[in-house]
């Protein structure tokens, strides 16, 4: 019964909707190079796995997500630390944090594409952006939920401050930090595809804009395709990061 | 060994006064005097709201009082001390470690050396009945070994206190009886001077020397009462039931000024 539920049954949302597209393309409401039929689609995608090219394209969006998302998780994890333990601190920067938070990586596109030129920079800021407010706000938070009795117990212990801070306050704000990463993942990668399509000539980005301008719709898709599977998988991975997290904090 | 009858903690007017939200100001404690000797067993009981969680956290170290002195060694406290440990209701394990983890803990922030830490809190364990489960996270232990952990992690760095604050409350009345034989065979092995806060008065007379009852609004000590019984304590004996029968007395009264106090308030 499981397995049904778990393999089956998306498993068959997939054929129907395979079905739907394909009865669709069939109906030619539009010619075929504007709305490509599942299979086409399918020997687009063997096509750029024979030359290679797909792997390539794979690689390098990989990458610089990690890039980015590495960046953003060196500097956020350390300012989260800091600010969750110096409120004094917080109480300075959280309006600022606060404004900049909600605007979209996007809306920073001119200014990146002025400052970091073209390449892989520009690329790696945007998923930079996208994932330093997440990992922060969530490693702040995390650091202000450590329950006071921890703290009490190693202050009664005549535990320094060092040893506070590194045996206590960081284990114990673990695992809500990790759901802020993994969080952090989903968003940051997104905008992956944005980042992409700023002056770069390699990446699944840019595999969809250089398919769109030769009229490859079939390979626009590959391209959507492969950004949802690619992201799934690390998704997953951070998931069963996170999940083994919880099992050795005992909070799962 | 320190000597018998030797002061090991004194209280003098000692009162705690809160502001709350409302900016009224409370009485938490008021001019609580007690003397406590080396060695000794003192439970503390009352009703919620006599201050026996603030007299326990003020000897600790954890509050400081609004007025009056403490001393504990005749040197005043001014702050949480790993010579004085406290054990609190919900253990304060920390999850991420293992028991032996655990026990560890307070060796390390004292800069035990790692082989000699490692050898006490594997004994200190093996005293507790835990040495089998040194490995385990507290996650996979029931709630009375969770509280043998915690007991084990303080007797490691072998306080001279072991303050207790409604240490097995949340346990169930089998591990409850057990524990508290446990901790009477420890005490009498290790001599630690132990203020115990409970609210279950049966618990109060099998362990304390001496029950000091409590009373609300303002928190203060109402008596003091002599356990002169043995231990270990017969709790179906005829002379248990006695000071059973006494203290409920004694509580039945505290009720009914309680009850006056509120009435003249209105």
């Amino acid at each position: 019964m499981r397995r049904f539920t778990s393999i089956l049954l998306p498993t068959l949302t997939f054929l129907v909707l395979l079905g739907i597209w394909q009865g669709v393309a069939r109906l030619q409401i539009y010619p075929e190079h504007l709305f490509p039929s599942p299979l086409s689609v399918a020997l687009g995608m063997v096509e750029l796995f024979r030359s290679g090219e797909l792997w390539q394209y794979v690689w390098v969006s990989l990458l610089r997500f990690g890039a980015g998302y590495g960046a953003a998780a060196l500097l956020a994890l350390p300012l989260g630390l800091l600010f969750g333990r110096c409120l004094v601190l917080w109480s300075a920067f959280d309006p600022l944090v606060q404004i900049l938070r909600p605007v979209s990586p996007i809306a920073w596109f001119p200014l990146i594409s002025l400052w970091f030129g073209i390449g892989n920079l520009p690329a790696i800021v945007i998923i930079f952006l996208a994932a330093f407010y997440p990992i922060l706000l969530s490693t702040v938070a995390a650091v202000r939920n450590v329950p006071p009795l921890y703290l009490k117990v190693a202050n009664n212990f005549g535990a320094s401050r060092t040893k506070i801070f590194r045996d206590v306050i960081i284990p114990a704000a673990f695992p809500q930090i990790t759901v802020g990463m993994h969080i952090a993942i989903g968003s940051a990668w997104v905008f992956l595809v944005a980042g992409e399509m700023l002056g770069v000539r390699s990446g699944l980005g840019y595999l969809i804009i250089d398919s769109r301008n030769n009229l490859r719709t079939d390979l626009v898709i590959v391209g959507i395709i492969l950004i949802g599977l690619s992201g799934l998988i690390i998704d997953r991975i951070m998931g069963i990061a996170e999940g083994w997290v919880k099992r050795q904090w005992g909070a799962a | 060994m320190t000597a018998p009858h030797s002061t090991k903690i004194s209280l003098q007017s000692v009162e705690k006064r809160f502001t709350t939200a409302q900016g009224n100001e409370q009485v938490a404690l008021s001019s609580v005097d007690l003397e406590i000797q080396a060695g000794e067993f003192v439970c503390l009981v009352g009703p919620s709201g006599c201050g026996k969680t603030t007299l326990i956290n003020l000897m600790a170290g954890f509050e400081k009082p609004s007025g009056g002195t403490i001393t504990i060694d005749g040197k005043p406290v001014t702050g949480p001390d790993p010579d004085h440990i406290m054990i609190f209701q919900d253990y304060g394990l920390y999850p991420w470690r293992t028991v032996l983890g655990n026990v560890l803990f307070g060796l390390q922030a004292r800069g035990v050396s790692a082989g000699e830490a490692r050898a006490r809190a594997l004994a200190t364990l093996e005293l507790v009945g835990l040495r089998q489960a040194a490995e385990k996270h507290p996650h996979e232990l029931s709630g009375g070994m969770k509280q043998r952990v915690a007991i084990a992690r303080a007797l490691a760095v072998e306080p001279s206190v072991l303050f207790m604050d409604e240490p097995f409350a949340a346990l169930d009345a089998f591990s409850r009886l057990h524990l508290q034989d446990e901790l009477l065979r420890l005490w009498q092995e290790k001599r630690p001077t132990v203020i115990f806060v409970t609210h279950d008065l049966d618990e109060a007379i099998a362990l304390g020397q001496r029950v000091v009852l409590m009373a609300p609004a303002p928190g203060r000590i109402k008596r003091i009462m002599e356990i002169s019984l043995p231990h270990p304590r017969e709790r179906t004996r005829d002379d248990f039931a006695s000071f059973r029968r006494e203290l409920f007395r004694e509580f039945h009264l505290v009720h009914q000024l309680a009850l006056q106090e509120a009435e003249y308030s209105i």
